[in-house]
């Protein structure tokens, strides 16, 4: 290729910058010339959070992550942003079966997870775990062409062309603009993604006024007692790995492993088709569901666990059979009651937190 | 276009005490010369070994942790030693913005404390702490050099070698890449030196190795299984093995 094409294609590519960098910013006017050392705003009824050492929330660096994460400049063909496949009025899910919107066009072979509560997130991110942290997981979409297809020496170029940028970066990590500082600032940001303030969050803390229904207190005792040991605690997910029963057969192994679960990351036949537990928080939000988005109703969900566990080497022992029947048996009367309280976990706040929101939109 | 980030080094005044007072640090440049069998490596060159022709477009590794050790085993850190050693064609990216080619043979080490060495132990790979983050910078690590290659993004972590190529058995030709990844193929290589080499600022050492393509798939039946990479855990432990066993040895050091 020749230089001077080379060259022609970097002053269309300034120029689109340039026209790129107009859009309207929302963001308050930080001072930019001090770093706030930042604390998650941990939820009462939450564990604690661990910070990661090599990678420490400040107040600018989670607003930089924000206008990353909403910046269409981060993919290759700049019409993509992280935001783009993470709704945040869907809790960052994207109400798809498998998306399709990625640079390439290609279906993605699983279904986008939404983005809750990350911060928690410590036994690796994707549905089979195999990223370990949210700095590398930035990368995966970052660079695959099925979703952002991103060269990640032009991404270092594009975002040196926005001036505010230069100051953030240099503000937040006192250095120029690199990738490595883009997955940091993306991964500072969606550490701040907490949802905890549901109608069950402020019944739980005791909160003036709070309350569940009859009808919800039912549903809470029976996920208690049925679900909560994989759906486990505040978080509503023990962060593990299960197979839930949603298929028995596991030897497709297209895709490296894709459809083999965590046994493409650990290699151990018992975690053969076993996936991350998601939270069951903002579940009315986030259909469909599983790991291929499958199910497109919560009422497919429960009729799965009442009666369409299939049983391999790898179901998890808790859904295998009980009273001559496989499953977790729920009555109508049990589903209605469950289906009320995961409406309860549904947490307004979180969906419409504009510290969270587009920082482009007016 | 992107230069390979400058080699950082830090000293260890400490560990000069340790292993030498009275002379000051030296310099000492570690050579991994490629080579097929007795042939110097090239690429988009026909060589043959174990039987079959092979045709090569890339080789790259890292190499991380370098120590060296003294006569009395007192062993040498190198300090953030990340190393990407490579023959290569430029990498095609989907952008204006690709991979150069290259050839880097050479580790240049400086701030070495002076002292008769009589070992060299590297890995081949990246370590289990920066595999698992590849925010984290140290020596030449960096996102920018297709060693993190997209196939691998779901384990979001670094390829730790890549041969690329052909290879043809009389009857078939088939392309062949050969990748090693994931913390437990992180291995380690030891090698001796056939003679204590003294480091010191007096002079400029070598410790000149060679590294023998045609034994990185010793043992694997690579018409068979032209392709190695995570879904083909055993060749690749396979393939992880020969680099820390087979694959290196010393031709002199001065
Ligand atoms: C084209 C759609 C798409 C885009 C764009 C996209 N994602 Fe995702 N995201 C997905 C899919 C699909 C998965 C699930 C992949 C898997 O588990 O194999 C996912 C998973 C994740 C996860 C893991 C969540 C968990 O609980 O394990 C995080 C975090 C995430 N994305 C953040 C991001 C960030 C940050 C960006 C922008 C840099 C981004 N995503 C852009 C579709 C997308
Ligand atoms: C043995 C552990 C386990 C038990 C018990 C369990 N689940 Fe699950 N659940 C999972 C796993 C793992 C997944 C994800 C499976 C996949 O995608 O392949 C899941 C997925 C779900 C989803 C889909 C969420 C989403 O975002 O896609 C819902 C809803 C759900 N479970 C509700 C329940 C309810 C209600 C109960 C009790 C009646 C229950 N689960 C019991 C492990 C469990």
């Amino acid at each position: 290729m020749s230089a001077a094409y080379v060259k022609a294609r970097f002053v269309l590519l300034a120029l689109l910058l340039s026209t790129l960098s107009c859009k309207k910013e929302r963001v308050n006017n930080l001072n930019l010339d001090q770093l706030h050392p930042e604390k998650l705003a941990v939820p009462g009824n939450f564990p604690a959070a661990t910070d990661d050492p090599d990678n420490p929330l400040t107040k600018e660096g989670i607003e930089l992550g924000r206008l990353l994460f909403y910046d269409t400049r981060l993919s290759g063909n700049n019409q993509l942003s992280c935001a783009s496949c993470h709704h945040q009025n869907i809790a960052f899910s994207d109400a798809t079966v498998l998306s399709n919107i990625g640079v390439s066009g290609k279906i993605l072979p699983r279904h986008t997870p939404a983005l809750i509560n990350l911060a928690w997130a410590t036994s690796g991110l994707f549905w089979d775990g195999g990223s370990t942290n949210l700095e590398s997981q930035a990368f995966g979409p970052l660079t695959s062409a099925d979703e952002m297809g991103q060269n990640l020496s032009e991404l270092e170029f594009e975002l040196k062309q926005v001036p505010d940028y230069q100051k953030r970066f240099k503000l937040v990590f006192g250095s120029e603009i690199n990738s490595a500082s883009v997955v940091k600032a993306l991964a500072q940001f969606q550490r701040t993604l907490i949802s905890g303030d549901s109608k069950y969050d402020q019944y739980i803390r005791k909160e003036a006024g709070a309350n569940l229904t009859d009808q919800e207190k039912e549903g809470l005792s029976l996920v208690d007692s049925k679900c909560r040991n994989c759906h486990a605690g505040e978080l509503f997910t023990d962060d593990r790995f299960h197979n839930n029963g949603i298929d028995a057969d596991f030897s497709n192994d297209s895709f490296e492993g894709l459809y083999q679960g965590r046994y493409r990351i650990s290699y151990n036949l018992e975690d053969l088709g076993k996936f991350k537990t998601p939270t069951l928080r903002n579940v009315l939000l986030t259909a469909p569901y599983m790991h291929d988005g499958r199910f497109s109703k919560l009422e497919d969900v429960l009729e799965h666990y009442n009666s369409g566990v299939k049983v391999s080497g790898t179901t998890d022992p808790t859904l295998l059979p009980t009273v001559g029947k496989r499953g977790i048996l729920l009555t109508a009367k049990d589903k209605n009651a469950i289906l009320a309280f995961l409406a309860s976990l549904t947490d307004n706040t979180f969906i419409q937190n504009k510290k969270l929101s587009n920082p482009y939109h007016d | 276009m992107v230069a390979i980030a400058a080699i950082l080094f830090t000293s260890c005044k400490k560990d000069d005490d340790t292993i030498n007072s009275a002379e000051a640090a030296g310099k000492a440049t570690i050579s991994m010369d490629a080579v097929v069998g007795t042939n110097d490596f090239a690429l988009n060159t026909n060589f043959t070994a174990n039987g079959k022709t092979w045709n090569f477009t890339q080789l790259r590794y890292w190499v991380s942790n370098v120590i060296l050790v003294n006569a009395a085993g007192v062993e040498y850190m190198v300090p953030n030693s990340f190393y990407l050693m490579e023959e290569n064609t430029a990498v095609v990216t989907n952008s204006n913005f690709t991979y150069p080619a290259g050839k880097r043979e050479n580790i240049q080490l400086t701030d070495i404390p002076a002292g008769d060495y009589t070992a060299i132990k590297f890995s081949v790979g990246v370590s289990e702490k920066y595999n698992n983050n590849l925010s984290l910078q140290a020596g030449e690590l960096s996102q920018l050099n297709g060693m993190t290659n997209v196939s691998w993004m779901w384990a979001t972590s670094y390829i730790f070698s890549s041969l690329k190529g052909t290879v043809n058995d009389g009857t078939t030709t088939k392309t062949i890449a050969v990748e090693t990844g994931l913390n437990t193929n992180l291995k380690s290589v030891t090698l001796s030196l056939p003679q204590a080499l003294h480091i010191s600022s007096a002079k400029e050492s070598t410790i000149s190795l060679s590294a023998d393509v045609a034994k990185i798939t010793d043992g694997v039946d690579i018409m068979a299984t032209p392709t190695i990479g995570a879904s083909q855990a055993a060749e690749m432990t396979a393939v992880a093995g020969n680099y820390s066993s087979k694959v290196f040895t010393v031709k002199s050091v001065r």
